[in-house]
Parts: structure tokens; C-alpha cells; sequence
């Protein structure tokens, strides 16, 4: 075997599979939509969540029975960002029918049992299967926890007693992740979509230079042409790859696009993809990129039909969700054996880059090194099913 | 020049060709006639080496396809029976990604393009996508990317199954170009019209063996038929009597 040739024959055969795969216009807007349409989803909800919690500093207070507790009103309008306004006829109906987000009922003897030092009861109206009202409601909640306590403090002192004295403990939150942390805790889902673009970038290609072409009849005649069947593999596997790492660096542009349209640092997150991040994203997800799509290739010529094929991807499509929607349940910390693992690697990697704490280089040797050598056995195991004359004439 | 000695190959259990032996010549069309399910398929598969025999010997012109089915491919020029084409790509690409398989670039591969464009009259399709190709135009681009590499050995599967009459002396017109440019051209069919019209020498295989072999005439004084297609017939028939 002349390698030099087989070189040449091998960028031949990618660039046919890679011109014939931009033609086909349907499957490439599919990819484009489906890489795309993850990060823009996120970015709609996260506004709104931003929108939700910058609602919940400006509230608006419907107090109903104003008359009988001034002090408490006057106390309340003097905290920032709230209005109060006078409550409706009917609170409970107001709140049902989501005229209000909540009321604040002050009883006709609240004066009363208040100035007795006894505790004085006020109601709060609110809908608690409301998800939007909620933090409204959590603020008026504390707002009114506040002033009692404040009350109590100035009642005890009255007396003559401390107010220490009736706060036995006190809960200090010692809060060790740095802001990034935070943020790469909450975007999670951003390694997810870059492993998801990789795996779903290069599934057109993988099935349809494997299972369709076997499907149009048009693998015979290509393997009449004077060459390895593991240069017929490796091209097409290569072109799936190719386009693998472009959706990928396509996600990865949007991603990092995103949050400049974000309000993330009024809520508190300072998340940013920059030019420093470009070496740690290309390291973990290229290599998976060659894994996912010899993954792909292999499977897709195990498949009987180009339908098969399909249905087989979107099963395959699952692997990648899986660290995703872990990560996103309880944190998956960054255990050694974690980037031995071919999918897993590559999101941990990315956890920790997009984190801003890049891991050492021998992560990503050792994660690359295992994509690319799983990616080598299965291209290989694929060359080896080229070979075999049931899969090439079908069964 | 193709020469075959005692193939044989099995699908499980089924015997799909037992024993086939026969030369094809240079600068002559040989036929091979039988019919369907007779092994015709499955002895050129094993000839352009996408199938294995389980014994038996290959030579193209003088290489072992078996040892070096590479080399042997190097000097064929295939045109698979129900081939597929790539629905995205024009005609003209087509013939420049086998031609490029086959170690031909730049100037010299569009040259040879163009030749085959204009010898198959093919101008017209040149750069539009196969897609919405008729059958005939289909088999057109089959033949140009067969040919791409001026192989001195064609193996043609059915190449006028389903034609019609302009597009099957198309088909004629070539393979007598080939013959006169002393290339081996091997030829398979179940139409003895086509076969007897066209070939030198006619291989007649029936149930995985060749049960006759020789010019048109052979063939009729072998069986005693005066007609070519009763002589056929009772080969083929004859066979699986026995």
C-alpha cells in the first residue's frame, strides 16, 4: 500500500463528502437550527428570570386596612423600591384571578394586640402555584420579618434585656465558589450544547456516506476505485468529523455571543467565553468531535437502511444529555477517572474551562488521548465491516 | 485480457457460482449470458474484487486480482449492475471523483472529463445534478466514471437492462469503440438478442457453472437449434435438468 496515495485518496474522498453534504440544504439548516436553537432557548429564559427578579425589587404592595397600622405602612414605603397602593375590595378573588401578584391584609385589631406586645397577626394573599409571583412574594415576606424583628429588638431593649439574647444562633453562609463557579454551575448547560453540536454536527454525514450510500447504490461502484477500504472509512469519517468541530465552533461562537445580550451581571454572574478560553474548548471538544463521529460512522454501517441509520443517531444523540443532565443535578466534581471517560471527559473539561479553572494540561492529554484512541478502534472496526460483503450489499 | 479459473463462491449454504472458467480476450466482447440468478453478478463481483471467491484464480491482465485486488482495479473499469449515482452532485463531478480516485489530476483529468463528455454526448447534462436523471443518462455518467482511467478491461453488469433503443446502441456504440481500441471488454446479459448481436465470444452460465462457451455459431451447431434463443434455452434448461 503506497501511503502517499492513500493520503491523497483519503482528502479526496472528504471533500466529495463534504461538497456533497453543504448541497444538501435541508439536512444543513437542520443542523444549523438544532445547534441553535439550545443557546437561544437559554438565552429567552435566563432573561426572563432576569426580568422576574429585577420585578421582585420593585414591588408593589396592595395593603389592604392602611388605617390601622400607619406605622408598619410608613416603615414600608421608606424601603427601597417598594409602592404601596391602597388593596382591592375582594383580595382573595384579586389574587386568584392574577390581578394582583399578592395583598397584604391588616386586621381591624392589629393596633390593638400590637401595642399589648402580643403577637399581631397580618395575611398575606398569595397564590403559591404562581411560579412569577413568587419572588414578590418572598420579598414582601421578608420585608414584614424585618420590621418584627426590628420591633422585637426595640421591645427587648425596652425591658431591658438584650437583644442578643433571643437569637441563640446565627447562620453565617460561607459561600467558596468563586463568581465563575456560580456561573458555570448555573450554565451547565453551555459544555452540554458544545458536546451536543459535536455529536450532532457530523450525524449527517456519518449516516449518509455509510448507510446511504449503500441505500442509493452507490458504494459498489466507489469501492471498485483502487484503495484500502479503510481510506474509504477514514475520508467519510474525517468529513463527519469536519463538520462535527464546525457546529461545534459554530455553538461556541453563539455561546459566547449570548451573554452579551444577558442581564447576568444584575443577577449576580459574571460568565464570559473570551479569546482565553478558545485553546481549552478546542482541546476537550475536538478530539471528541473524532470520537463521536467514528461512533456515529460505525453505527450507521451496522444499520440495514438509511432509516435505521436514523433512528439508530437519534438514540446515540441521548449519550452526550446524559453528563449534561447530571451535572445539572448535583455537581460532578472533577474525579481523575472522569476524563478517561470518552463523553465525560470532554464535558468536565469544558465544566472546568468555561469555569475558569482549566484543568492541567494531562487532563486533557489523557481525555484526547482516550477519544482518539477509542476513535481510531472504531474506525478501524468500521473498516473491518466495509470489508464484509453482508454489509456492503446489504442483508 | 481476464482470465478465470474454476471460481466458486457460497452464500451460506447456497452455491452461488461453482466452478466458472473462461478467458476474456483482448481487443474482443465477451458475453456473458444467463439467466437471472445464474451467477453472472456475483462471478463479476468477485472479478472486480468487492467479493471473495472461495477458491479459484483471477488474472487481470497480468495481475492476481485475488493477491492484489488493487492493482487489478487499477486496470478495471466497472459498471456494476443497478449502480447508484449521488443525487447532489453533476455529472461532471461524477467522473472527476473517480478519475481523482484513480490518481488523475489538473489538466489531464479535465481533458479526459471533457473526452468522455463528448464521446457519450453527454454535454448537455454535463453540469447538472443526476437527481432528476433519466435512466439513460444515468447509465451515461455510469459509463464516463467507469472509463475515467482508460482502464484496458471493462466489466459491464446489465449495462442495457431497462434502456431504451437510443440509449442501448449508446451502450452498443461504446463498447464496439472498445473492442477497436483492443481494450477486454467482458459483458454480461439475460437477452441473447443483445449478446449475439454484439459479442465475439459467449460464455452461457447456468446455476453457477458455465454450461457453453464460444462464438454465436458454436452455440447454435453445440445444441443443434438453428435459432440462437432455443439454443439458450435448452443450455440453460438443460442444465437444471441434470
Amino acid at each position: 500500500m503506497n501511503f502517499g496515495r492513500s493520503l491523497r485518496q483519503i482528502a479526496i474522498v472528504i471533500r466529495k463528502e463534504i461538497k456533497d453534504s453543504l448541497r444538501d440544504r435541508r439536512a444543513l439548516w437542520s443542523i444549523v437550527f438544532s445547534v441553535s436553537i439550545g443557546p437561544i432557548i437559554i438565552g429567552f429564559m435566563m432573561n426572563r428570570v432576569a426580568d422576574r427578579q429585577r420585578e421582585a425589587e420593585q414591588v408593589r404592595v396592595p395593603v389592604v386596612g392602611m388605617q390601622y397600622a400607619p406605622a408598619l405602612v410608613d416603615w414600608l414605603r421608606q424601603q427601597s423600591g417598594v409602592q404601596i397602593v391602597e388593596g382591592p375590595q375582594n383580595p382573595e378573588e384579586a389574587v386568584r384571578n392574577q390581578d394582583e401578584e399578592l395583598t397584604l391584609i391588616i386586621p381591624k385589631d392589629f393596633a390593638h394586640t400590637f401595642n399589648q406586645s402580643k403577637p399581631a397577626v397580618l395575611q398575606i394573599v398569595a397564590d403559591s402555584s404562581r411560579n412569577d409571583a413568587r419572588p414578590t412574594v418572598e420579598r414582601v415576606r421578608r420585608l414584614l420579618q424585618q420590621y418584627g424583628a426590628e420591633i422585637g429588638s426595640l421591645r427587648l431593649i425596652a425591658r431591658g434585656v438584650s437583644p442578643a439574647a433571643s437569637q441563640p444562633i446565627v447562620l453565617e453562609d460561607i459561600e467558596v465558589s468563586t463568581a465563575q463557579q456560580r456561573a458555570a454551575q448555573i450554565l451547565t448547560f453551555i459544555p452540554m450544547f458544545i458536546i451536543m453540536a459535536g455529536f450532532v454536527g457530523g450525524m449527517q454525514i456519518a449516516t449518509d456516506s455509510t448507510a446511504g450510500e449503500r441505500e442509493r447504490g452507490s458504494l459498489e461502484p466507489l469501492l471498485v476505485n483502487p484503495a484500502p477500504r479503510l481510506v474509504f472509512v477514514g475520508g467519510k469519517w474525517l468529513a463527519a468529523a469536519l463538520a462535527a468541530m464546525a457546529s461545534t465552533a459554530l455553538t461556541t461562537v453563539l455561546c459566547a455571543y449570548l451573554p452579551r445580550f444577558l442581564p447576568l451581571e444584575e443577577m449576580g454572574i459574571r460568565f464570559r467565553i473570551g479569546p482565553e478560553h478558545i485553546t481549552g474548548i478546542i482541546g476537550a471538544a475536538l478530539p471528541m468531535c473524532l470520537f463521536s463521529s467514528a461512533l456515529q460512522s460505525a453505527v450507521a454501517t451496522l444499520a440495514r437502511s438509511f432509516k435505521e441509520a436514523q433512528s439508530y443517531m437519534g438514540v446515540l444523540v441521548l449519550l452526550p444529555m446524559i453528563p449534561g443532565v447530571l451535572g445539572a443535578l448535583y455537581p460532578l466534581g472533577n474525579a481523575p477517572w472522569m476524563y478517561a471517560m470518552p463523553m465525560l471527559g470532554p464535558y468536565v473539561l469544558l465544566t472546568n474551562v468555561l469555569g475558569g479553572q482549566p484543568p492541567a494540561i494531562n487532563a486533557f492529554l489523557i481525555s484526547a488521548g482516550i477519544s482518539i484512541v477509542a476513535a481510531a478502534i472504531l474506525v478501524r472496526i468500521t473498516a473491518t465491516l466495509f470489508e464484509s460483503e453482508r454489509i456492503i450489499f446489504g442483508r | 485480457m481476464i482470465r478465470v479459473e474454476q471460481l466458486r463462491k457460497n452464500f451460506g449454504t447456497v452455491t452461488a457460482v461453482s466452478g466458472v472458467s473462461f478467458t476474456a480476450e483482448n481487443g474482443a466482447i465477451t458475453g456473458l449470458l444467463g439467466p437471472n440468478g445464474a451467477g453472472k453478478t456475483t462471478t463479476l463481483r468477485m472479478l472486480y474484487a468487492v467479493m471473495r471467491p472461495d477458491s479459484g484464480n483471477i488474472r487481470v491482465d497480468d495481475v492476481d486480482a485475488i493477491a492484489d485486488p488493487h492493482s487489478a482495479q487499477g486496470r478495471l473499469g466497472v459498471l456494476p449492475d443497478g449502480f447508484g449515482l449521488y443525487p447532489r452532485l453533476t455529472a461532471r463531478e461524477h467522473i472527476e471523483y473517480f478519475g481523482e480516485l484513480h490518481g488523475i489530476t489538473g489538466a489531464s483529468l479535465r481533458q479526459r472529463t471533457q473526452e468522455l463528455l463528448d464521446l457519450l454526448d453527454m454535454n448537455a447534462i454535463a453540469d447538472r445534478r443526476t437527481s432528476g436523471f433519466s435512466h439513460g443518462e444515468r447509465t451515461k455518467v455510469g459509463l464516463a466514471r467507469a472509463l475515467v482511467h482508460s482502464p484496458q478491461n471493462v466489466l459491464l453488469d446489465e449495462p442495457t437492462n431497462g434502456l431504451d433503443v437510443m440509449s442501448t446502441r449508446a451502450v452498443r456504440t461504446i463498447v464496439r469503440r472498445l473492442k477497436e481500441e483492443g481494450r477486454c471488454v467482458l459483458f454480461s446479459s439475460h437477452v441473447m438478442q443483445e449478446v449475439s448481436a454484439l459479442c465475439d465470444s459467449i460464455v452461457v452460465i447456468a446455476q453457477g457453472q458455465v454450461v457453453a462457451r464460444g462464438t454465436p455459431d458454436d452455440l447454435r451447431r453445440h445444441t443443434g437449434q438453428e435459432n440462437l434463443e432455443d439454443a439458450f434455452v435448452a443450455l440453460a434448461s438443460g442444465e437444471r435438468r441434470a
